[in-house]
C-alpha cells in the first residue's frame, strides 16, 4: 500500500458527521428526527473507535480487538436506546398528540 | 486509488448525513439515514473490519432503521410535515454551535503532535515549532497486518484478528469481555421490557384515546358533540347500502 489513507482523514470524516448529527439534534423539532440525528453521532464515534483500533497500538493489558469490541458495545447500546426512545416517543405522542419536542413542556413551569 | 475511494465514499456519507438532517419529509430523512449507515459500513470495510460492517448492516439497516420507520409511520399523520420546518431563531445559533464544535475538533486533530515553545534568545522571544513524528495525528500508513500487535506481547497477530474477526470477537466476548457481555445482555433485556411497558396501552385507555385521538386536532376538543355527530352521520353511510342488499 504505497498510498494508504492517513488516520486523520477518518477522524475528519467522523468529526464532520458528528457535527452534522449535532446540527440535526439542535434544529429538528420532530422527536423521531432527533433520534435519527443521535444515531448519526453514535456512528461517527464508531468510525473513530475502529480507525484508532486499526492504526494504533493497544495498551499493555488490552486484547487485540479493543476498538472493535467497544464499537460492538456502542452498537448494542444504540439499538436498545432506539427501542426505548421509540416507545417514549409513542407514549408522548399519545399524550400530547404531537411528536414535536417543543410541545413537551410540562416541566418548564 | 484507495484514497480517491475514501474521498468518494466520505463525500457521499456527508451528503447523506446532511440529507438526513435537512430533509423536510421524514421518510426521505430515514432513507438518507439508511444510506449513511451503509456508508459507515463501507468505512469499516476500508478499515479492514468486515465483521463489524456486517453487524452494522444487520443491526442498523435491518433493525434500527426499520424501527425508526415504524416510529415515523405511527406518529406522522396528524401533525403533517410543517413541524419539521426550521425557524431562523433556532437555526442560526445551531449553525454557530455546530461550526464551532467542528473547528475545535479539527484544530485538535490538526495540531496534535505540534509543539510550540517560547525560546528566549538574545534577540528576543521566538516561537519554535517542533512536530512529533510519532503522534497519532501523523500516522499516514496503517501497521501491516502481519506485524505483531505489540512487539513482544503474547497475543494473536493482526492477521488473525482481521481475517478471522468473528472468531476472535467471540473468544474475547467470553474471556476478557465476559462481564460487559453479560451487562449488555441485561441491558437488552431491560430495553425490551421497557419498550413493551412504555408502548403498551390498556384497553379502557385505548377506547378513550381513540375517541379523542381520531377526532381532535388540538383546537377542536371543545366542541366535541358536534364532531361526534358528524362522524356518526358520515361514517355508517357506506355500510348501510350493504346491509340493505
Amino acid at each position: 500500500m504505497a498510498d494508504d489513507i492517513p488516520l486523520t482523514w477518518f477522524l475528519y470524516f467522523a468529526a464532520a458527521s458528528f457535527c452534522i448529527g449535532l446540527l440535526g439534534v439542535l434544529i429538528r423539532r420532530n422527536a423521531v428526527a432527533v433520534l435519527m440525528a443521535i444515531e448519526i453521532m453514535l456512528n461517527a464515534a464508531n468510525v473513530n473507535l475502529v480507525a484508532f483500533w486499526r492504526y494504533g497500538t493497544p495498551a499493555a493489558a488490552e486484547g487485540p480487538l479493543t476498538g472493535v469490541m467497544m464499537a460492538i458495545f456502542v452498537i448494542t447500546v444504540a439499538a436498545s436506546e432506539v427501542a426505548v426512545g421509540i416507545g417514549l416517543i409513542l407514549l408522548c405522542y399519545r399524550h400530547w398528540h404531537a411528536a414535536d419536542v417543543d410541545r413537551y413542556d410540562s416541566l418548564s413551569g | 486509488m484507495i484514497q480517491w475511494l475514501f474521498v468518494f465514499i466520505s463525500v457521499i456519507g456527508l451528503l447523506t448525513a446532511l440529507g438526513t438532517v435537512l430533509a423536510r419529509n421524514l421518510v426521505h430523512a430515514a432513507l438518507f439515514l439508511v444510506a449513511f449507515f451503509f456508508v459507515v459500513a463501507c468505512q469499516f470495510v476500508l478499515l479492514e473490519a468486515e465483521f463489524l460492517a456486517a453487524i452494522q448492516v444487520l443491526v442498523y439497516i435491518g433493525a434500527v432503521a426499520i424501527l425508526l420507520m415504524f416510529g415515523i409511520m405511527l406518529t406522522r399523520n396528524v401533525q403533517g410535515d410543517d413541524t419539521t420546518t426550521v425557524s431562523t431563531r433556532v437555526a442560526v445559533p445551531a449553525m454557530v454551535a455546530t461550526l464551532g464544535l467542528f473547528f475545535v475538533l479539527a484544530f485538535g486533530i490538526d495540531k496534535h503532535g505540534v509543539h510550540r515553545k517560547e525560546v528566549i534568545t538574545s534577540a528576543g522571544t521566538m516561537t519554535e515549532t517542533s512536530v512529533d513524528k510519532n503522534a497519532w495525528s501523523r500516522l499516514t500508513h496503517r501497521p501491516k497486518a502481519s506485524d505483531p500487535v505489540r512487539p513482544g506481547a503474547n497475543m494473536p497477530t493482526r492477521t488473525e484478528s482481521i481475517d478471522d474477526m468473528a472468531r476472535v470477537v467471540g473468544r474475547e466476548m467470553v474471556n476478557r469481555y465476559a462481564v460487559p457481555f453479560e451487562v449488555a445482555g441485561l441491558l437488552l433485556t431491560a430495553a425490551l421490557v421497557g419498550a413493551v411497558a412504555l408502548a403498551h396501552r390498556d384497553v379502557e385507555e385505548e377506547t378513550a384515546g381513540r375517541g379523542i385521538g381520531a377526532k381532535s386536532r388540538p383546537a377542536s376538543t371543545s366542541d366535541s358533540p358536534v364532531d361526534l355527530n358528524l362522524t356518526l352521520a358520515s361514517e355508517p353511510a357506506p355500510t348501510a347500502p350493504v346491509h340493505d342488499v
